[in-house]
C-alpha cells in the first residue's frame, strides 16, 4: 500500500538508534537521509520532501526527548507527528444528500472511481446517482453506464450530446430522487486551458459540496503542477488515489494533498466496484511506521470470535481464562485466527510484530505457519474427545496411533502437544487479569516479550513459526 | 517536456564550475606543501624533484612536460602517499604531487569532494524529473567516474567537461537499441501484427488510433483488433475510433478470449491484404498474476511481430517496475510514452529505456489523432543539455 517501503526502510534506520539515549547530529542526518530517500522513491515531490525532512531534523535536534524515552521512540514520534500533520484527516464526507465532482488527468480512473464511490454510498444506505459528462473520450458513456449497472445505482448520460455543461445540468434534474450525485468529467490536464475553462463551468453549474481530484498512484513529480492548477480552477477538497493494487506508492497523492491543502478521501484497490476503501489516516500511518494497528486488529478479532462462537455452542472461551485450556480451545483459536484473514495481514497489525519483525522473517514464513496450522488441525481431528480435553493424558502409544491416523508422524504430534503446553503456560500467566492488565499485556507484546501467546501462536520463530 | 531537467542541469553545471574555481584557488597552498615535502624527501624521489622543477618553471605550457608530470604521478603512487602523510593530511583524492603538477601546467583536478554537492544537486534534478532512483544513481555513477581525477586545462571550462560526461551518460541510457520504426514496417512481411500492452489508463487504445493514422499517412492499411474484452466501454471506444478513421475493427463479446480476437484480426488482414494488425489489450496492473499470465498467453498464441509497451510520461518511480514486469511477461520491442504534453519532466522515458533495454519509439502529445511523434533520443539529450539553440 501507500508508502509501504517507507515503513521498512525507516524502521531499518530507526533500529540503528535502538539503545541510544542521546541523539548525535550524525544519527539524525542518517535518519533524515533515509526518510528523504524513501519519500522520493514513493514519488513525493522533491520540495515537499525537503520541507518534511528539514522539520523532522530540526525537531529531533531541538526537542529534548521526554524522560525515559529512547532516542528511537523520540524520532519515531516526530516522524509520526509530521506525517499526521501532512496527511491530516480523511476528507469529510457526511452520510447525507450531497453532490461530488470528480476531476483529474486522462486515464487516472475517474469513471471507475465514480462507480466505486456510488457503490460505497449505496452500502451506507444512501441513494446515489452517477452523471457522466465526458463527451470527448469514445466509449466513456458506455463504460460509465455499465459500471453504474454493476454498482446498481442510478445513471445519467447523453451519448448524443457534446455539451458537458448541459449534460451536468440535465443530469442533476433527471436524477433528482437520488441523494448523492457523483458527477464524472472528461480527463484533462493543467495545460489544456479550454478544458480547464470547461470544468470551471461544470463546477459552477453543479455547485458541488466536494470536489475530488482523482490521481493515479503512479503519478510522479507532475502531481504538484496538476494539483495546483485544479486547485486554482475549481478548488480541491479531497483526493482519491487509484490503482493502489499495483506497486506504485502513491506519494503523488501526498504532494497533491499538500498543494491543495486538502485530504485523502478514498483509495482504489482493484477493478470491480467493491474495490474501494475509505482512507483511514491513523491506520495508514501506524502501519506505515510499523506501530501496528490495534484498532483494526481488535475489530477483526471480535468479528472472527463471533463467527467462530456462533457456529459452535459447545465452546466456551471463558473457560479458557479459568484455567482449563484444552486442545479443543487451541483448535478453536486456530480457527479464529484463520477467520481473521491471511496471517501476514493479521501479523502486520500487531504492534511489534508488523513491519520490522515481518521484514526479518523469510518470505515464506507465513505460508509455513499456515501450513503448520492446517497440519495441527488434521492431527487434532484424529484425536478422541477425551484426548482433546485432557492432552496431558496422551501416552506414547496414543501418539503413535494419532500420527498414523492423521497421516503425519509422531514428531509432529509431539510438536503439537508441546505447542499446547506452551500456550497453556502463557495463558496461565494472564489469568485473572482485568482490563488494565490486558493493556499491560499488549504493552508487553509491543516490547516483544509476550509473543503471540494469547492468540494461539507459539511466540517467536521457534514456536508456531 | 523536459524543461525542468534542463534548468536543473544548467544550475548543476554552474555549481561544478564554482567548486572547480575554488579548487583552482586552493591549488596554491598544496603547491607550497609539495615544495616543503619534496625538500625533506628522499633523494631517490628524483621524479618528485622533476615535478618541483616544473612547478618552479611556472606555467610551463609545454605539453610533453605536462604529460611527464602526469606519468610521474601514476608511476609512484606509494611515494605520493608518504608525501601526503607528511605534508598534507587532507588529500584523499589525487595526490599532492599530481595537483601540484596540474597546477604547474595550468590544469585543475576534479576531486570527489568537489563533486559531492553538485552531484547531490544533480540527483535531485533527476528525481525531480521523475527519473527512477536506481537509474538516476547509475547515471550519477557514470558522471562521477568520468569526472573524478579528470584534469582539465584551465582554458577548458568545467562546464564543458560536465556536459560531456552527462551527455555520454544520458545518451548511454536513453538511446539503447534504437531502431527505425518506419524502416522495420517497410521491410517486414505483411501483415505485421503489433500488440499493445500496459497498465490501466495509460492510453493504449488512443495510441492505437493514433498509430493507425500514422501508418495511413505512410501508405499502410491497418485493422484494429480489440483484445480488451474486459473493461466496460472498451469495444465502444475502439469502435468509435475506427469509425472516425474509417478503419476496419474486429471485436468479440465482452468477456471473450482476447487472444482469439487478435488472432481473428490477423486472419482478416491476411484475407484482405491489410498491412498492419493493431491488437489492443486490456489494461492490467503488473501485480495481477492472472492477468499477467493471460498476457503471456496472448503473446504465445498471437506471436506478434512487435509488442509495444505503452506508459505515460507522468508516471513516477513506478515506471521502472511495471516496464520490467510487462517486459518479462511479453517481451517488448519498444515503448510509446503518452501524455508527454502534460508537461512531466520526461524522466519516465529515461527510466523505461534503461530498465527494458528497449527504445522509446513514440511520444503521445495530445488528444488529436495527429498527436504522435517519433522519439529522437539524441535530440532529447541535446535539448536537455541546452544545445538546441
Amino acid at each position: 500500500m501507500v508508502l509501504d517501503d517507507l515503513g521498512s526502510s525507516l524502521r531499518g534506520t530507526l533500529d540503528d538508534l535502538r539503545g541510544k539515549s542521546r541523539l548525535e547530529e550524525d544519527d539524525i542526518q542518517e535518519v533524515v537521509k533515509q526518510i528523504q530517500r524513501s519519500l522520493l522513491e514513493a514519488d513525493v515531490e522533491v520540495d515537499l520532501v525537503m520541507e518534511l525532512s528539514d522539520s523532522i531534523k530540526g525537531r529531533a535536534l531541538d526537542e529534548e526527548p521526554p524522560g525515559g524515552t529512547s532516542a528511537r521512540d523520540h524520532v519515531l514520534k516526530i516522524v509520526y507527528e509530521e506525517l499526521v500533520e501532512l496527511v491530516g484527516d480523511s476528507t469529510e464526507l457526511p452520510l447525507e444528500s450531497q453532490t461530488i465532482l470528480l476531476a483529474g488527468l486522462q486515464g487516472s480512473g475517474k469513471t471507475t472511481t465514480a462507480a466505486k464511490m456510488a457503490w460505497w454510498f449505496a452500502k451506507k444506505g444512501l441513494r446515489p446517482a452517477i452523471i457522466q459528462t465526458d463527451t470527448f473520450r469514445p466509449g466513456a458513456y458506455d463504460q460509465a453506464k455499465q459500471m453504474a449497472g454493476n454498482a446498481e445505482v442510478d445513471f445519467y448520460g447523453d451519448p448524443d450530446s457534446d455539451d458537458p455543461v448541459q449534460i451536468a445540468r440535465d443530469g442533476l434534474e433527471e436524477t433528482e430522487q437520488a441523494e448523492v450525485h457523483i458527477v464524472d468529467t472528461a480527463g484533462r490536464h493543467a495545460l489544456e486551458e479550454e478544458l480547464i475553462a470547461e470544468i470551471e463551468e461544470i463546477d459552477s453549474v453543479v455547485d458541488p459540496d466536494t470536489r475530488l481530484l482523482v490521481l493515479d498512484a503512479a503519478i510522479g513529480q507532475g502531481a504538484k503542477e496538476q494539483a495546483q492548477r485544479f486547485e486554482e480552477a475549481i478548488g480541491v477538497e479531497g483526493v482519491a488515489i487509484t490503482k493502489l493494487d499495483g506497486t506504485a506508492k502513491g506519494g503523488g497523492a501526498l504532494t497533491a494533498v499538500n498543494e491543495t491543502d486538502s485530504s485523502i478521501a478514498f483509495l482504489g484497490t482493484g477493478e470491480t466496484v467493491q474495490d474501494i476503501e475509505r482512507f483511514e489516516p491513523n491506520s495508514f500511518i501506524s502501519r506505515l511506521l510499523g506501530m501496528g494497528d490495534l484498532k483494526q486488529l481488535s475489530e477483526r478479532v471480535e468479528r472472527a470470535m463471533e463467527e467462530t462462537g456462533a457456529e459452535d455452542d459447545d465452546w466456551d472461551p471463558e473457560s479458557m481464562l479459568e484455567g482449563s485450556f484444552t486442545l479443543k480451545d487451541m483448535q478453536k483459536q486456530m480457527e479464529t485466527m484463520n477467520k481473521m484473514g491471511p496471517l501476514d495481514q493479521v501479523m502486520d497489525m500487531i504492534p511489534g510484530m508488523g513491519g520490522g519483525m515481518m521484514d526479518q522473517l523469510p518470505d515464506d514464513a507465513m505460508d509455513v505457519t499456515q501450513e503448520r496450522m492446517r497440519e495441527f488441525n488434521v492431527i487434532m481431528d484424529s484425536m478422541t474427545d477425551h484426548e482433546l480435553e485432557e492432552p496431558r493424558s496422551i501416552s506414547a502409544s496414543q501418539v503413535e496411533r494419532i500420527a498414523r491416523g492423521s497421516g503425519t508422524n509422531t514428531e509432529r504430534v509431539n510438536e503439537l502437544l508441546e505447542q499446547h503446553k506452551m500456550m497453556d503456560r502463557t495463558l496461565n500467566q494472564f489469568q485473572g487479569m482485568g482490563d488494565g492488565d490486558m493493556q499491560r499485556m499488549m504493552k508487553k507484546m509491543q516490547d516483544g516479550e509476550g509473543g503471540l501467546g494469547g492468540l494461539g501462536g507459539g511466540g517467536g520463530p521457534g514456536g508456531m513459526m | 517536456m523536459f524543461d525542468g531537467l534542463k534548468d536543473k542541469l544548467n544550475s548543476f553545471r554552474e555549481d561544478v564550475e564554482e567548486t572547480a574555481e575554488e579548487a583552482a584557488d586552493d591549488a596554491d597552498e598544496p603547491a607550497d606543501d609539495v615544495d616543503e615535502s619534496t625538500a625533506s624527501a628522499d633523494a631517490a624521489e628524483t621524479e618528485a624533484a622533476d615535478a618541483e622543477s616544473v612547478a618552479v618553471d611556472d606555467n610551463d605550457s609545454d605539453d610533453s612536460a605536462a604529460a611527464a608530470a602526469a606519468e610521474t604521478d601514476a608511476e609512484t603512487p606509494s611515494s605520493d602517499e608518504s608525501d601526503s602523510d607528511d605534508a598534507d593530511d587532507s588529500s584523499s583524492g589525487p595526490g599532492t604531487l599530481k595537483r601540484a603538477a596540474a597546477f604547474a601546467t595550468g590544469k585543475v583536478i576534479i576531486e570527489e569532494d568537489d563533486l559531492e554537492d553538485p552531484l547531490w544537486e544533480l540527483e535531485m534534478a533527476l528525481l525531480e524529473s521523475d527519473v527512477e532512483m536506481s537509474v538516476a544513481e547509475e547515471i550519477l555513477d557514470t558522471v562521477e567516474e568520468t569526472m573524478i581525477g579528470e584534469t582539465r586545462k584551465q582554458v577548458e571550462t568545467t562546464g564543458e567537461l560536465v556536459e560531456r560526461a552527462l551527455h555520454d551518460a544520458l545518451v548511454d541510457v536513453i538511446s539503447v537499441g534504437q531502431f527505425d520504426f518506419d524502416e522495420r514496417i517497410a521491410e517486414a512481411d505483411k501483415p505485421i501484427t503489433i500488440v499493445f500492452t500496459g497498465v490501466n489508463g495509460v492510453g493504449k487504445t488512443t495510441s492505437i488510433a493514433k498509430l493507425s493514422e500514422y501508418l495511413a499517412d505512410r501508405g499502410y492499411s491497418s485493422v484494429m483488433a480489440n483484445g480488451d474484452t474486459y473493461r466496460a466501454g472498451a469495444n465502444e471506444q475502439l469502435q468509435q475510433h475506427a469509425e472516425n478513421l474509417d478503419r476496419k475493427i474486429i471485436t468479440h463479446e465482452q468477456g471473450g478470449d482476447p487472444a482469439a480476437v487478435i488472432y481473428d484480426g490477423v486472419e482478416y488482414a491476411e484475407a484482405n491484404d491489410v498491412d498492419v494488425v493493431l491488437g489492443d489489450t486490456a489494461g492490467r496492473l503488473h501485480t495481477s498474476d492472472d492477468l499477467m499470465s493471460q498476457l503471456e498467453k496472448i503473446d504465445r498464441v498471437v506471436d506478434p511481430d512487435m509488442t509495444l509497451f505503452v506508459d505515460e510520461a507522468v508516471a513516477g518511480q513506478d515506471a521502472v517496475m511495471r516496464a520490467q514486469e510487462f517486459n518479462d511477461a511479453a517481451a517488448i520491442d519498444g515503448t510509446i510514452l503518452t501524455k508527454a504534453d502534460v508537461d512531466a519532466s520526461g524522466g519516465a522515458a529515461i527510466s523505461i529505456a534503461y530498465v527494458t533495454g528497449k527504445p522509446i519509439l513514440f511520444l503521445g502529445t495530445g488528444q488529436g489523432y495527429e498527436h504522435i511523434e517519433p522519439f529522437e533520443p539524441e535530440e532529447l539529450v541535446d535539448q536537455l543539455l541546452g544545445n538546441d539553440e
